[in-house]
């Protein structure tokens, strides 16, 4: 049985969630509404899934995800956020969350974006897709850095993002380009790892120049 | 250009330092040349004028609510009766001889003090004044009795250049200040609506998505209201920096996100020159009325946003029922295709390229590239 945590400062949402996973079939294995609380809980618990609301009263979404890893580190993360928050959201999925999901989501997408989570799989919305896509521009048009170069798409990685977020299905995609459903899966997922790959580079180096390792 | 703000203060406080410092030479210059005077005794009610002006405008000139007409216009007048009241006190014997004027570099107060409170321009017509009543009692004009009338010019200049530099200084800080106030306010009532309201209306929502009838409707209602909220408390990516013409196009078209339309976009701001952000956001606008009319029912709309190093790319696609081929071309000749023609006609006064791709059943998709014009 998935076991999941919920984490979410609001009781109603967060009780609600709860139920909705347990009639679902999976194992809700703590609830709590404080990000501190959530990293010691969840190495305590071990859960296979952490739905996280982005926007916690005591930490910012990226330290709770660094933490859960840290204690958990197979653990996957769904981040759950209002829409407008799209620093907040791409810099989560940087620290390493595989899912993203608004909170105006139907339970039955939110049943299914779980699902998906704990087969490893990653959840992006358009939205998700767009901001991907965004950052990799970004960096591409930063000046070059010495001793390694900023993560590239290749052009299919960048097309398929491209279809994600003009909010085409997986399945709508692989028709489109003549590839298998795994495939596009694969893609979506390999510029989500290269970036949190890059992400990880990042903060270890600035460690390293700083003196913090 | 007459802030009277902080930044003002130092020019005042410097210009006052100038009287007191211009007071001593003049004073010593006086104590030094009084055997030469024709009237030896007229210069004391003239020592007194000095000495007592100068503490007087230096208390007057301390209140900005003082640095009015009258007060620009006595200082003024008193400084260029004293210029006047030279040849009376010296004579023109001893000024032909050498002997310094009365006010020597105090007459030059007046200039600046009309500087800063009223700029570059009025500073000038100061120096003027006091430069022509300064050559009218000069025995002979020569290049040196000159220098005194183009040295004061050349202050009223400067120092009206700098008093507008500070004025412009001090509206950008208000400005910040008040923005600042404005952004932190709408981030506290975000939090908190985010913290009450829309947890609950997203809750309803939540619940009565499987319910049908009266309570399905009360909880669509609910999602609808969550939504707009949620727009409304949307920090989204700081504004352009001000002054630079540029508007962030980002901005402008998150605004379209709604239930039905999804806005993909890069975080960082995607920045245009504003009149292109505006035609651009308007062609955006255009496509979505023609989404929402001719996709169908319950169709969804997803706009893309993307950045590149040369150009912008704005993509909008419905999942409706599409055209069939050769349709859209037909309407477009016909001059059915109003909506169309706008959005060309405003990518292309742009130097952009519109393509439009659809097929039944697979929806519509309007992409609108604008070249990036570098700066």
């Amino acid at each position: 049985m998935t076991r999941v945590m919920v984490v979410d400062d609001h009781p109603m949402w967060r009780e609600g969630v709860a139920r909705d996973l347990a009639e679902a079939g999976y194992e809700v294995v703590a609830t709590t509404g404080e990000g501190h609380q959530a990293v010691r809980i969840a190495g305590a618990t071990r859960p296979d899934v952490v739905v996280l609301d982005l926007q916690l009263p005591d930490v910012s979404g990226v330290e709770v995800i660094r933490g859960l890893l840290a204690a958990v580190p197979e653990v996957r993360v769904l981040m759950l956020s209002a829409s407008g928050e799209q620093q907040s959201v791409l810099d989560a999925v940087k620290a390493g969350a595989t899912g993203y999901l608004v909170k105006s989501a139907s339970p039955h997408e939110f049943l299914a974006a779980v699902e998906r989570t704990a087969a490893g799989e990653a959840v992006f919305t358009p939205g998700l897709a767009g901001l991907v896509l965004g950052e990799y521009r970004r960096l591409a048009a930063e000046p070059p850095e010495p001793d390694h170069g900023a993560p590239k798409l290749t052009d299919r990685e960048t097309e398929v993002l491209r279809l994600v977020a003009k909010g085409l299905s997986y399945k709508q995609i692989a028709e489109r380009l003549g590839v298998s459903h795994r495939t596009v899966q694969n893609h979506v997922q390999n510029t989500l790892g290269k970036l949190q790959l890059h992400n990880r580079v990042e903060l270890t180096r600035y460690a390293i120049e700083r003196g913090l390792d | 250009m007459t802030l009277s703000g902080g930044l003002q203060v130092p020019l005042w406080r410097s210009i006052a330092v100038y009287r007191f410092a211009s007071l001593a030479f003049a004073l010593a210059l006086i104590a030094g040349n009084v055997r030469d005077y024709h009237r030896p005794y007229a210069a004391i009610p003239i020592v007194i004028v000095l000495i007592g002006w100068t503490f007087a405008a230096v208390n007057l000139f301390r209140r900005p609510d003082r640095r009015r007409w009258p007060l620009l216009l006595a200082d003024l007048a008193i400084t260029t009766g004293v210029v006047l009241a030279t040849p009376l006190v010296v004579g023109r014997d001893a000024l032909s001889r050498g002997t310094p004027s009365l006010a020597v570099a105090w007459l030059a107060a007046p200039v600046l003090a009309w500087a800063v409170a009223g700029g570059r321009r009025l500073g000038i017509v100061a120096a003027l004044v006091l430069g022509a009543a300064d050559l009218s009692v000069r025995p002979r004009i020569t290049q040196s009795s000159l220098t005194a009338t183009i040295l004061m010019l050349l202050a009223a200049v400067g120092v009206g250049h700098v008093t507008r530099l500070a004025a412009i200084a001090e509206e950008r800080m208000q400005r910040a200040a008040e923005l600042e106030a404005a952004t932190r306010e709408r981030e506290r009532l975000a939090r908190d609506i985010h913290d009450s309201v829309l947890q609950v209306l997203a809750l309803v929502r939540r619940r009565g998505a499987d319910l049908d009838g009266e309570a399905g409707e009360l909880a669509r209602l609910a999602g609808e209201q969550e939504a707009a909220l949620r727009r409304l408390i949307a920090t989204g990516s700081p504004p352009a920096p001000p002054g630079t013409g540029l508007t962030d196009l980002g901005g402008l078209v998150a605004a379209y996100a709604s239930d039905v339309v999804s806005v993909a976009a890069p975080a960082t701001a995607v920045l245009l020159p504003a009149d292109v952000a505006a035609q651009v956001n308007a062609a955006v606008g255009a496509a979505l009325d023609n989404a929402a009319r001719h996709a169908g029912p319950g169709a969804r709309v997803f706009v893309l946003l993307e950045d590149e190093v040369d150009a912008v790319t704005v993509s909008v696609r419905d999942d409706g029922a599409g055209i069939p081929p050769g349709r859209l071309a037909e309407a477009e000749r016909e001059g059915r295709l109003g909506v169309a023609q706008a959005i060309r006609g405003r990518i292309a006064d742009l130097g952009g390229t519109v393509r439009v791709h659809s097929a039944p059943g697979q929806g519509t998709e309007v992409e609108m590239t604008v070249p990036r014009v570098v700066a």
